[in-house]
């Protein structure tokens, strides 16, 4: 229908302004701390992604995701108008309740126009109206509020970034072009309060985030990707990804293991391998979606379950975007070693990137 | 009944065509006109207010300011106030394009935030790319749009920001706007930058936060607002310009009453007439058992089929004005009150029924006399032939004439009702019956100043007119008011056109104009472009005008603001207080000159102090003068160029008043313009041009007031003719007893044509006594409170004296002619027909 | 039955002398009276003030038991719609309808529809003998002819009382004597009463009666 809201399609597909040209994503660029927290205004797509469990007073678990994209257009950079769209700030927030059955999601789209929206370098602080995504005094913050839900959560890390890839460069395809800078925060501990069905609760729990940003991400040929990003319960992080072709194929695949107190090791594209288990049908989108999975991860055999199978998030309506994103289990020779985050992309329509 | 109804009474009508007919075509043209007016703006008010609803969309509340806007950061501050939940930005311009004689509306909005206050303004892109909306030369044109301008998806078109031309791509379409906006949308940066207007927005619509209502928003958002800024709902805008067409609607509306009043009066007079011959034969009727009730529906359905009959006509004939006025003038008639819209003519079944039941009542109203006159006659000495001078006897009735008078001169004082002369109007009809109630003492007069003839014939006509003063009522009435209306109009127009032809004059000293567009669209002339025009060889000076609305008050549309050189001698065209340095007080407040409109809109008067919102800050200025200005209804002031720009810090000027040197000519100063500044982008006007087309398009305006009145004059001799047609019948005997004494044929010929002369000139005198009131009640009263201009009296002595002549003339023709038509006529007939 | 008793009509108002008193006369259905005077003497008023056209300054009218003198003027219009005929002596035919049409009037106005009442005016022109001549137009006829026509109109509806002012004034002799005989046979063939003002000795000596209208009231003619 209205094709040019189709925004979180939009993330790196465009067409181009007349700016200057994105910087590519080199291997070798050192990450600096708290610096490269913040917003780098210079390349193409950027964001600020945090997923976690929480568990109300009554122990009552529940799947939440919250996210702040940033979009360099090209469009409009020689004009000196406060309207000028030279930055796009795109906010999704999800929760995924067992008692729903499905995907409570909002989304917020603007130009970055300060002070209504925008995303600050030097440290993370992302915002649109009143949903904000900020580091400070040593941990994060996130507010987000929609007619149907809400949550007011306070993320404090233990310990430092986990750098994706070789130090923070993560590559995408066999070609190094399609790469990212790529940090993750896992283990962030969350508290907070969260609003659903008009009832506030206080809750707790895990969470993780992830600080992406590229100019080149998806290969040609890509349809979708599965990620994973894990806080296991010894205290230890997994993160994995593959790229898929057109055939289901991987074209692509690497990871980040950190062991229980070990250090984090990079793991090879042969060292991932994602099993497509059991599959579940959207009744909206009669999409299929392989809600569990068998993963191979150094030589383990893992498996993922998810929190429940309707995750979708099925945007049709404002955004155009169709996609699994949802709160999964870890599971080793039967028993949870792990809670986090499932996203699979590409399975309905081809991603547009 | 049915049958007799039929055959008896509506049968009738067929037997006297001529009169039918012209009734027929006097009701069917009245309802044509007041249906084409109604339909013409109910599909522009509709049209207009659809569009403001659509592009208010869901907004509750929208500030506005004047046309160049106000500070964009207003839209940071509204859009973080808790009261409101979105706030949509709007930089509306009026975009000139380049090489066309169009204009085109564009809104430059900020997608992501009109998606959830005016969705109908969303565009949509032709193309995959997902930023084309953002793309700074993506122009998305709606339906209506893309039709008027011949453009489609992928073309290119120019438009002018200042001076500058910037090519556009036509990526898509606009299809939330339907098929009457033709309107344009991009995105808001560009049009900043395109258009020279960077910091700029002339709108921010609001949705409000759940639980707050609008008196509690505009309360506490208010005072947060710059001053000029106003926070408007949306229907208020809507109604604040319909109020200001209403009464040039109403007083298009009234051309229409008119027609449908001498339709009225031409049945009044055809039945009366018809009543007379049918005397014998209705009598008849009664005798046969026909009740009065039954008589009187009858002749009044006779009346009501007339009525009907037109009014069916004229609604036919109003939808096909109408769609010719749509196709040749546009939905405003020329007026500029609905600029931007293009509405569609639909098919309005309340009006055409209210229309046609006006058609119907005229028929009744002018049937009913005549009908209560003959229900009440006496059968039995009605079937005897002869007494018809029995209906044609008048009163005198000088006491009700003098009341209306008096009533008249009352209803003057009164001021207009919701911006409408409804006592004015009044008044005219007042005087209209007033002079009608006279005419019958009129009558008696001049018999009395014609006691004293020697001639013959002059001897007999006084006879009969002395006899018989119902004939002159009858006959004269018809005169007496289309002679009214006719003089009252000639007397207006004249006065008017020589006031505007005086305005113009002083309005436009200079020797040529040059301008980047109209002051409302997109071109406007930077200082530096100025200076250059300014230095070219044969320019004496080079004065700069700028252009701007300004609100003055949250209940009126804005007046408009003219920022020029006063001092130094260029006068305006004042009616009070002074101009030029005298207006200066040393150490006192800066001059301001207001428009008449503005003295009577906001009661203001010479040496009152006036705050005007100039850059966002009130500031005081006195009132130095008030002039007249014919232009601007809604109201227009004046202030001196640099007492504007120490306010406004804007520099930009939309007009260059251009004097030139002693030597030079109009020809090669145009040239070195165009040479200079480019031929696409500047437009340059003559006074003598610009005279010339306002006088050119005041006429055509006028065009229509002639037309009604040639038809009322029409109207007029057909109320003689028809009389002595009917009448030369019954005096068949009189005539021929004359014969016998030894008049020949040519001179009761000749006495006819004198009889029919004077009972014109009774009537003319009455009616151009009338007329020249209701002249003065049009100027001081009705185009006072329509449009607040006062206008300098002006008597076409020449005109009227040749149309009073002429009418005499054509009444003494009309007499002769028809009253030896009937003679002959009756003379074959009286052989088989006993009555 | 008609019952007249000393009726009373002043030139004027009241006190002015009157045009003729205390006339007094009593009809029965299917008798037809002639009544014959001077000019001016107010025949033409007494049928009038029979038709209820004007005033009566006394006295009585009362048909069938009606007292009309007490109806108001539409009450009388419509009381003659329906019993009522009359023949005048400038005929009064409408020369804008066709003589079926013509006929038909009285029926249309006891809201007779248009067929039934065109039948039976063809009906009735058939029995003044203008049979098949309904659809022609008036100005096509003699004035003989105009009266059958007037006479066919004033029966159709089948009327109690014929009223008939100086029926043949307008005739030449022979054809004054053929209507005069059409208007009494119909009148009598319609069980009607008939009251025929008239200068015509010939004419009269073919009533029933004949009656000599005075300023003092009716006298029986002297055979």
């Amino acid at each position: 229908m209205r094709r040019w809201l189709a925004v979180f399609s939009v993330l790196v597909g465009i067409a181009g302004g007349a700016g200057a040209e994105y910087p590519p994503v080199v291997p070798g660029t050192a990450l600096v701390f708290p610096d490269d927290t913040g917003a780098h205004p210079d390349y193409r797509t950027e964001w600020w992604y945090v997923t976690g469990w929480v568990a109300d007073e009554a122990g009552v678990k529940r799947g939440f995701q919250v996210t702040f994209f940033r979009v360099r257009t090209r469009i409009g950079e020689d004009n000196p108008s406060r309207f000028a769209p030279r930055q796009l700030i795109l906010a999704h927030a999800a929760l995924a309740d067992p008692a729903a059955g499905r995907l409570l999601h909002a989304e917020r789209a603007e130009r970055a126009l300060a002070p209504l929206a925008g995303a600050a370098s030097g440290r993370t602080h992302a915002w649109t109206g009143d949903w904000s995504l900020e580091w400070r005094d040593g941990h994060y913050r996130s507010r987000v509020a929609d007619d149907r839900f809400a949550f007011d959560l306070r993320f404090d890390p233990s310990g430092p970034p986990m750098l994706n890839g070789r130090a923070g460069f993560s590559q995408k395809a066999p070609d190094p072009k399609h790469a990212s800078h790529y940090y993750s925060r896992p283990q962030l501990a969350v508290r907070g309060s969260l609003r659903v069905d008009g009832a506030t609760h206080r809750v707790s729990g895990h969470a993780w985030l992830d600080h992406e940003w590229s100019s080149e991400l998806m290969p040609e040929g890509a349809r979708g990707w599965d990620w994973i990003g894990m806080n296991l319960h010894d205290g230890g992080a997994l993160m994995a990804f593959r790229m898929r072709g057109d055939a289901g194929e991987t074209m692509w695949a690497a990871g980040t293991l950190r062991e229980g107190g070990g250090a984090p090791r990079a793991l090879a594209p042969a060292e991932v391998q994602f099993i497509p288990g059991r599959r579940w049908r959207s009744p909206r989108t009669a999409t299929d979606y392989p809600v569990e999975w068998e993963l191979r991860i150094a030589g383990r055999r893992l498996r993922l379950q998810p929190l429940m199978d309707d995750q979708e998030l099925d945007s049709r309506r404002s955004t155009g975007a169709v996609y699994w994103e949802g709160a999964v289990r870890l599971l080793e020779d039967g028993r949870e070693i792990g809670r986090g985050y499932l996203e699979m992309t590409g399975y309905g329509a081809r991603l547009r990137m | 009944m049915n049958a007799a109804l039929r055959h008896v009474f509506l049968a009738s009508l067929a037997r006297r065509r001529l009169a039918t007919a012209l009734s027929l075509v006097a009701i069917a043209l009245g309802v044509a006109l007041g249906l084409a007016v109604q339909l013409i703006h109910g599909a522009a008010l509709d049209e207009f207010g659809r569009g403001m609803r659509l592009l208010a969309g869901e907004a509750d509340l929208q500030a506005v300011g004047g046309r160049t806007g106000f500070d964009d950061a207003l839209y940071l501050t509204l859009a973080q106030r808790p009261e409101v939940a979105q706030a949509s930005p709007v930089l509306e311009v009026e975009a000139r394009l380049p090489g066309r004689d169009q204009t085109l509306r564009i809104f430059g909005v900020d997608v992501f935030r009109a998606v959830h206050v005016q969705p109908a303004l969303i565009p949509l892109a032709e193309t995959e790319d997902r930023l084309a909306a953002l793309a700074p030369d993506a122009l998305f044109l709606a339906p209506a749009a893309q039709a008027a301008l011949a453009l489609a998806p992928g073309d290119t078109l120019s438009v002018q920001g200042g001076l500058d031309e910037t090519t556009l791509r036509i990526a898509g379409s606009v299809p939330g706007t339907g098929v009457g906006q033709p309107l344009a949308v991009m995105d808001i940066a560009a049009a900043q930058q395109i258009f020279g207007r960077i910091g700029r927005l002339t709108r921010v619509d609001l949705k409000l936060a759940r639980g707050v209502d609008r008196a509690t928003a505009r309360a506490r958002l208010g005072p947060l607002l710059p001053a000029g800024v106003t926070l408007l709902a949306p229907e208020a805008a809507q109604a604040q310009v319909a109020g200001l067409s209403r009464a040039y609607r109403v007083n298009l509306t009234m051309l229409a009453v008119i027609a449908l009043l001498t339709g009225g009066f031409l049945v009044f007079s055809t039945q009366l007439l018809a009543v007379v011959r049918r005397r014998q034969e209705l009598a008849f009727l009664r005798a046969l058992g026909v009740d009065r009730p039954m008589l009187l529906r009858g002749l009044v359905a006779e009346g009501a089929a007339v009525g009907f009959v037109g009014g069916l006509l004229g609604v036919a004939l109003g939808y096909g004005l109408a769609a010719l006025a749509f196709r040749l003038v546009g939905a405003d008639l020329g007026a500029g009150y609905f600029e931007g819209v293009a509405p569609q003519l639909r098919f309005d079944p309340l009006a055409s029924a209210g229309y046609l039941l006006l058609g119907v009542a005229a028929g009744v109203a002018g049937g009913a006399l005549p009908a209560r006159e003959a229900s009440r006659m006496q059968p039995a000495r009605a079937l005897r032939a002869g007494d018809e001078a029995d209906l044609l006897q008048a009163r005198p009735r000088w006491a009700a004439a003098l009341a209306c008078l008096a009533a008249a001169a009352l209803a003057c004082l009164m001021p207009p009702v919701g911006g409408v002369p409804v006592f004015g109007y009044a008044a005219v009809a007042l005087v209209l019956a007033g002079s009608v109630l006279a005419l019958p003492g009129a009558a008696r007069l001049a018999t009395r100043v014609l006691g004293g003839a020697r001639p013959a014939l002059l001897r007999l006509a006084h006879a009969r007119l002395a006899a018989a003063p119902g004939q002159t009522v009858v006959a004269g009435a018809g005169v007496v008011a289309s002679v009214a209306l006719a003089v009252a109009m000639a007397i207006m127009v004249s006065s008017f056109r020589t006031s505007v032809d005086d305005w113009l004059a002083q309005m436009l000293p200079a020797d040529l104009y040059l301008r980047a567009s109209s002051a409302g669209a997109s071109g406007f002339l930077p200082p530096e472009v100025v200076a250059r025009a300014a230095r070219l060889p044969g320019v004496a000076a080079a004065r700069p005008v700028r252009y701007d609305t300004l609100r003055l008050s949250d209940e009126r549309v804005p007046v408009t603001l003219i920022a020029r050189a006063v001092a130094g001698g260029i006068a305006l065209p004042l009616v009070a207080g002074a101009g030029g340095d005298a207006a200066r007080e040393p150490g006192g407040l800066p001059p301001v000159w207001i428009s008449e409109a503005i003295a009577d809109l906001f009661g203001l008067a010479v040496g009152d102090t006036l705050a005007l919102p100039l850059g966002g800050a009130a500031h005081r200025f006195r009132v130095a003068g008030i002039w007249r200005d014919y232009a601007r209804q809604h109201g227009a002031l004046v202030v001196e160029l640099a007492d504007y720009r120490v306010r406004t810090g804007d520099t930009l000027a939309n007009d260059v008043a251009i004097s030139l040197a002693p030597g030079a000519t109009v020809e090669t100063v145009s040239a070195a313009l165009r040479a200079e500044l480019g031929e696409r982008t500047i437009e340059i006007t003559l006074p003598g041009e610009i005279r010339a087309i306002s006088l050119a398009i005041f006429d055509r305006t006028f065009l229509v007031t002639y037309l009604m009145e040639a038809v009322a004059v029409l109207i007029g001799l057909f109320g003689i003719s028809a009389s002595f047609a009917a009448l030369a019948t019954a005096r068949r005997k009189e005539f021929g007893m004359l014969r016998h004494l030894g008049l020949t044929r040519r001179e009761i010929g000749r006495l006819l044509a004198l009889e029919g002369a004077l009972t014109a000139a009774v009537g003319v005198a009455v009616g151009s006594a009338a007329g020249g009131a209701i002249a003065l009640i049009l100027i001081e009263v009705i185009n006072r409170q329509s449009f607040h201009w006062s206008m300098d009296l002006d008597l076409p002595f020449a005109a009227l004296g040749a149309f009073a002549a002429a009418l005499l003339l054509l009444a003494a023709l009309a007499a002769r002619l028809s009253g030896s038509q009937a003679m002959r006529q009756s003379a074959v007939l009286a052989v088989r027909e006993d009555w | 039955m008609l019952e007249i008793d000393r009726l009373t009509k002043r030139f004027g108002a009241p006190g002015e002398p009157a045009l003729f008193a205390g006339v007094s006369l009593r009809l029965a259905p299917g008798e037809c009276v002639a009544i014959m005077g001077e000019s001016g003497v107010g025949k033409s008023t007494l049928l009038n003030c029979i038709a209820g056209l004007e005033s009566v300054d006394g006295g009585r009218i009362v048909l069938d038991g009606t007292d009309l003198t007490a109806l108001d003027e539409d009450a009388f219009a419509r009381l003659r719609r329906r019993r009522y005929g009359f023949v005048f002596q400038a005929f009064h035919v409408l020369p804008h309808l066709t003589l079926a049409q013509n006929v038909a009037l009285p029926l249309w106005l006891l809201d007779v529809p248009d067929d039934a009442a065109q039948a039976r005016a063809r009906a009735m022109l058939g029995r003044v003998g203008l049979e098949a001549r309904g659809d022609d137009w008036p100005r096509h006829l003699s004035g003989g002819e105009l009266q059958r026509v007037a006479i066919a109109r004033a029966l159709v509806h089948e009327p109690a009382l014929v009223l008939a002012d100086e029926p043949t004034g307008n005739l030449d002799p022979e054809r004054a004597a053929g209507v005069l005989g059409l208007l009494l046979e119909c009148i009598r063939g319609a069980g009607a009463i008939g009251i025929i003002v008239t200068h015509s000795q010939a004419a009269a000596a073919r009533a029933d009666r004949v009656l000599r209208l005075t300023p003092g009231g009716l006298q029986p003619e002297a055979a």
